[in-house]
């Protein structure tokens, strides 16, 4: 019961302090817009080159699920900074002194990430409809791929939460984040699908948990024609995707809970 | 009546083998405004911390509010009310948005809290702001709001860590003036912390000395100041830059005279107590004179909460330092001192 609602007026207090923030909000959303302009208009001659990009697609269609995973992972992988935000302000220690659930303090924090990154998936959903990209499982697939888009943060966010908690210190979780967001994205089908890329790169791809959420992503907003182009299959891939993101979710969660219990007890 | 705390060899080690608190013992009844007073680094938040469930003790029974602190630390989490050193709170919340989750985490809501948190508010003043982002207000306004939040749940017990600390003038006495308030009317038990003496003197009840991890003297303000028995003399040799050879001289010429019952080294001179001051001044001025020791200034004052400490440390409480001469003059020196954050 006290998990419930002290859940609930955690992650209503993280989600006013995002909105009394606009301007916080604004710069984390500018990346990704300009990925979404300058490379759908850098790489738009590239979709047409035969044999790399399967045909009768945009690059704009192949690239906006990538920059969505792309702006919920590096989105993700900054969570941390507020919990060390908390740590040395104080404010973990007086939520601590209160009788509140000590999980609660957590999950709200996850909760409130998540819904800022389904916010700024919709921002960039929109831009790109007006760009040209559409979704072609409709309404229902754009719900199904905000979940995943969502699912995919929160898995990632215990990463950062745990480097937080470790090291207290936000510039270590901004330069972690920074140092691993480029590397994995630009291996990854987020940007360029496998037939395009050299060998080596393409087996760090084939595993890159990216691809992956990238792919279920696809299978929602490309039609069943591109799909096969790319080796991609409906709906395979999403639950495919499903189980990848809640390996690494436990993994990465299950590590942030351990070090949080460290600090709280 | 039993106590509302009770603490029995308490000993806190940090990790880096830093010894924060070696060997405490002390009780706090029902009811009672309760004082720790020491300077920085003497062990005050650390029993805090121990006490209000924050960190782990190295060893030492404890019990706060009837609960033991390894096996229900939950239990007092319920009743006690704390405030730490640092101000906390949230500065993108309004001033009752603060309030509010405070209440919240603590299991109260509907107009019960709405009520509640409308009172307090208004108890420490900050009525008109309340709906204003807390990040705007001023360092007194912070702090009261800090404090009221810790009241939402009308604690038993509260934990004040250096409630004033930073404050300015006006904040410190509206903050003290409510403390009494609340300990008076609402019989909440406080137990404090702090490096002024003025504060420890007119707020607390019984008051513990703290240096270094240890109880160095206890007891209600008067006794200890009773207990010095003698009036000080404090005296600035050779404009405060008087050499060892300079004060050994000085030492042994107020060894000859009578009435002086204990000599100790401070700051640029000697302090030394006696019974009679203002008679025992003369023979000083007129010794020191025919043994050419260069006398800058003399002052005597009685006994004062910070000659308690000086008297059992051999060191004057540092944070004094800065107004040791206004403060032996004035019961409320430290609230004309200039704020220093």
């Amino acid at each position: 019961m006290s998990l419930a609602s002290d859940t609930y007026h955690l992650f209503i207090r993280a989600l006013k302090k995002v909105l009394r923030n606009p301007i916080l909000l604004f710069f984390s959303l500018l990346q990704p817009i300009i990925f979404l302009v300058l490379f759908t208009q850098l790489f738009s001659k590239f979709a047409a080159v035969p044999g790399l990009f399967p045909s009768g697609i945009t690059y704009l269609e192949y690239a906006t699920p990538g920059i969505l995973l792309q702006n919920g992972f590096s989105s993700a992988l900054q969570s941390g900074t507020s919990v060390v935000d908390e740590l040395n302000s104080g404010m973990l220690e007086k939520m601590l002194v209160t009788p509140v659930n000590r999980s609660a303090i957590l999950l709200g924090r996850l909760l409130s990430d998540a819904f800022r990154v389904v916010v700024q998936s919709v921002i960039i959903l929109v831009l790109a409809y007006i760009l040209g990209f559409d979704v072609a499982a409709g309404a229902g697939g754009i719900l199904v791929m905000l979940v995943i888009i969502a699912f995919f943060g929160l898995a990632w966010s215990g990463i950062s939460l745990a480097i937080g908690l470790r090291t207290r210190s936000a510039e270590t979780v901004f330069g972690i984040g920074g140092f691993l967001t480029f590397p994995l994205l630009f291996m990854s089908t987020a940007l360029v699908p496998v037939s395009a890329m050299p060998g080596w790169m393409a087996n760090v791809s084939n595993i890159n948990p990216i691809s992956y959420a990238v792919n279920a992503v696809r299978g929602l907003s490309l039609p069943s024609s591109a799909l096969t182009g790319l080796g991609l299959s409906f709906p395979g891939d999403i639950l495919s995707a499903f189980a990848y993101i809640a390996t690494i979710a436990v993994l990465t969660l299950g590590a942030t809970l351990y070090l949080f219990r460290k600090v709280v007890t | 009546m039993s106590d509302v705390i009770s603490v029995e060899g308490l000993v806190v080690v940090y990790s880096d083998g830093t010894k924060a608190v070696n060997g405490i013992d002390f009780g706090v009844k029902e009811g009672e405004f309760f004082g720790f007073l020491g300077p920085n680094g003497a062990g005050k938040s650390t029993t805090i911390k121990v006490l209000t469930t924050l960190l782990k003790r190295t060893a030492g029974k404890i019990t706060v509010a009837g609960f033991d602190i390894e096996k229900h630390p939950e239990g007092i989490r319920k009743v006690i009310g704390v405030q730490s050193q640092d101000t906390v709170i949230d500065p993108d919340l309004t001033g009752r948005e603060n309030m509010m989750l405070q209440g919240h985490l603590h299991q109260i809501g509907g107009e019960e809290l709405k009520k509640r948190v409308d009172e307090l508010l208004n108890l420490v003043g900050i009525a008109d702001v309340a709906d204003r982002r807390a990040g705007h207000y001023s360092g007194g306004m912070k702090k009261r709001l800090d404090l009221a939040s810790a009241l939402v749940h009308k604690p038993k017990l509260l934990f004040l860590d250096e409630p004033t600390t930073g404050l300015d003038p006006q904040s410190r006495a509206a903050i003290w003036e409510y403390l009494s308030k609340l300990n008076r009317e609402e019989g909440i038990t406080i137990f404090l912390t702090t490096q002024y003496m003025e504060e420890a003197d007119r707020l607390c009840q019984r008051l513990f000395i703290i240096d270094q991890g240890k109880i160095v003297a206890n007891g209600t303000p008067e006794s200890l100041k009773r207990e010095v028995g003698a009036d000080s003399i404090t005296m600035t040799l050779e404009n405060g830059e008087a050499g060892p050879e300079t004060k050994d001289r000085a030492r042994q010429v107020l060894g000859r005279l009578e009435g002086i019952n204990k000599i100790i080294e401070s700051d640029g001179g000697l302090t030394v107590y006696a019974k009679n001051a203002g008679l025992v001044i003369a023979d000083i001025v007129r010794a020191f004179d025919s043994n050419k020791i260069h006398l800058s200034s003399v002052s005597f004052a009685s006994p004062t909460l910070d000659d308690v400490f000086l008297q059992h440390t051999g060191r004057r409480i540092r944070t004094e330092e800065l107004n040791t001469k206004q403060a032996t003059f004035s019961r409320f020196g430290a609230a004309r001192r200039p704020t220093r954050q």
